[in-house]
């Protein structure tokens, strides 16, 4: 099946990856050969843009640039580490709620809509504040932890219709056991819109990071792209005159959104025929 | 003959309508049920999360005294410390006892949540609610106006897809549904706060005003709120829009409305009647989908804006690892979304006949 702005959004996502990846090396490479950018004071801070510093350097004395390339890889890897948490508890539990029927169902659904309503930037900011070291993984593993409860409550209900076709009947006689059944008939035709929750989930994630950073109580220290928006927001830099120091990181963060987006886009139509023939009937 | 018949159609008809009527009527007392039942469940998990995590609050606190005094640590005024406050805040009981007694104080005591540490002794509930107006106001005022304008907007450009402009507010809306609330926020401040200074941006009014019932103090009020209230519009408004627009076109392709023009009537009225009606019903449900995430948002716009909300109270009630206020802030916000998602349940069959008869 061909579907533009899938293809169109993994572009997208593939590019930045590769920027991500390469972009620090290469720019270490090619505009400060033998020297370290990303230390700090290796420069004059709130230098201007110019050719040796193409969005000039920050408050550390440190290349604007430079910080910007390497600030995307943990970005992206938080979305990542966190939206696969956030999704995989959230398939297990939304399955089990969806594949059992009657009381285990009722528990695990008033379950989900507890945690639903809890508000989570506030127990995130406290644990913000208790946790002393804040490293990549800790910080994914939380957000992911808090969010798989959107999760199950979408996935269970679709479970509970595909439960219901014939075709699970008829495995069910032909004797194959719960997990059989889980893996072979249920999980197969899900998979499209479990992809398309991952990528809500890492939107999520990575929204939420960037908000704990910008309101200033996230895990200080982690360069990610939230972190370099924060700072340049507390430098002042667009006073300075250095914009590309926050809009750069800004349109990073809704470029990966946009791209995220348009695949989302894309599978929502891949998996909900409806709203191929209403756009085709029109 | 006839007549006998036609009383007995009205007698019949009056009849359903009473059913009809106490169906809605158990509805709502079913929903009201699951409401306090959730409200409940959901406190409970709040105050267990809160005394899940690790690390003594009271250590914190101790180490943030310790450090703004500069002094040598007491060992035995410390242990004093510690054990003056833990006794206030009843963290010596064991944690059963505790969601008892928190439970019980603020059920039957008047919702007596404990003193704060913010602005000690005062009352954590007179805090929360003296704090309470300015998040639900811009709240409120934004989701509402930003849910207006963007069925509005949405309704007009599915009703006139094909038109060249409604494919540039498609577009548009795409963006700004995708950008962080926060980041529109920070947009706002620098550009129309800082580089233009069309609108203040910070605080909830001028700094030399006192709050009276003066013009210039109200306007100083509304300017002050205008830049928060937008960045939240500016965000969900596009995502009403988006919505609005799926389910106008959804409906667009349904036999009635051909019916409706097939009678001649004016593509207004099958606009206002025929297909705005129609599409509005999940637009409401999407509102209560997304209470919870906005206020959220709006507590971060909040600490940007310096404005004197929840959202602000929170991060000074973290800094000091006020547990009270904390707890009394997360308590709140769960009230208020099972609420206001409560209110638009129960106007739901109001607004849709389908719905009152068949629940």
């Amino acid at each position: 099946m061909r579907n533009t702005s899938i293809v169109v959004g993994i572009f997208m996502l593939i590019l930045i990856v590769i920027v991500a990846l390469a972009g620090p090396s290469v720019v270490n490479s090619l505009i400060f050969p033998g020297e370290r950018p990303l230390m700090r004071g290796s420069y004059r801070p709130y230098q201007l843009d110019s050719p040796e510093h193409p969005i000039g350097t920050d408050g550390d004395g440190r290349d604007g640039l430079s910080v910007f390339v390497s600030s995307i890889g943990p970005s992206l890897q938080i979305g990542i580490i966190a939206g696969a948490t956030a999704t995989s508890l959230g398939v297990i539990i939304g399955f089990v709620a969806g594949y059992a029927k009657g009381r285990l169902d009722t528990l695990l659904r008033i379950l989900i809509d507890m945690v639903l309503v809890i508000p989570t930037l506030p127990l995130l900011l406290m644990l913000a504040a208790y946790i002393e070291r804040w490293d990549l993984y800790k910080l994914s593993l939380i957000l992911g932890i808090f969010g798989w409860s959107f999760v199950a409550r979408v996935i269970r209900p679709q479970v509970q219709s595909l439960r219901e076709r014939s075709y699970v009947d008829l495995a069910v006689l032909s004797g194959e056991n719960a997990l059989e059944i889980t893996f072979l008939e249920l999980l197969p035709p899900l998979l499209p819109y479990i992809g398309y929750v991952f990528s809500l989930s890492i939107v999520g994630s990575m929204l939420a990071e960037a908000g704990l950073q910008i309101i200033g109580l996230g895990a200080g220290g982690l360069p990610t792209l939230g972190f370099m928006i924060a700072k340049g927001f507390r430098e002042s830099v667009i006073a300075i005159g250095l914009l590309g120091q926050m809009l750069l990181p800004a349109g990073a963060l809704i470029y990966v959104f946009l791209a995220l987006n348009l695949i989302n886009t894309g599978l929502d139509e891949v998996f909900n025929p409806r709203l191929q023939t209403t756009v085709e009937g029109e | 003959m006839t007549a006998n018949i036609d009383a007995r159609a009205d007698e019949s008809a009056t009849e359903r309508q009473d059913a009809g009527r106490r169906e809605v009527f158990q509805y709502a007392i079913r929903r009201f049920g699951v409401y306090l039942f959730t409200l409940w469940a959901a406190i409970t998990v709040a105050f267990f999360i809160f005394r899940l995590v690790p690390g003594d609050p009271m250590n914190i606190l101790l180490g943030n005294l310790t450090r703004a005094e500069g002094r040598q640590r007491d060992a035995a005024a410390e242990e004093a410390i510690i054990a003056h406050y833990r006794e206030i805040f009843g963290m010596d009981d064991p944690l059963p006892l505790q969601y008892v007694n928190y439970l019980r104080k603020a059920v039957l005591g008047g919702l007596d949540l404990g003193p704060s540490f913010v602005e000690y002794p005062a009352q954590t509930k007179d805090l929360v609610f003296r704090r309470m107006p300015w998040t639900l106001g811009i709240f409120t005022t934004s989701v509402f106006l930003a849910w207006l304008i963007g069925t509005g907007l949405g309704a007009l450009i599915g009703w006139m897809q094909r038109h060249g402009l409604s494919q540039l507010a498609v577009i548009l809306s795409t963006l700004l549904q995708i950008t962080p609330q926060y980041l529109v926020a920070l947009g706002l401040i620098i550009y129309a706060g800082y580089t233009l200074r069309i609108l203040p941006a910070g605080g909830p009014y001028a700094r030399h005003l006192q709050p009276e019932w003066s013009w210039e103090f109200i306007s100083s009020l509304i300017q002050h709120a205008i830049l928060p209230m937008l960045s939240n519009m500016i965000v969900i408004g596009a995502g009403f829009t988006l919505g609005m627009r799926a389910l106008m076109i959804s409906v667009l392709g349904e036999d009635y409305l051909t019916f409706a023009r097939a009678k001649g009537l004016s593509p207004f009225t099958v606009l206002k009647d025929y297909a705005f009606r129609n599409a509005l019903i999940p637009q409401v449900t999407g509102l209560a989908i997304i209470i919870g995430a906005t206020l959220n948002g709006t507590f971060i716009i909040e600490i940007l804006f310096q404005y004197p909300g929840l959202g602000t109270l929170f991060v000074q009630a973290m800094g000091l690892r006020d547990f009270n206020t904390m707890q009394a802030i997360v308590l709140f916000s769960i009230f208020a979304v099972l609420t206001l998602t409560l209110i638009v349940d129960l106007a739901l069959p109001l607004l849709d006949p389908r719905i009152r008869r068949v629940a």
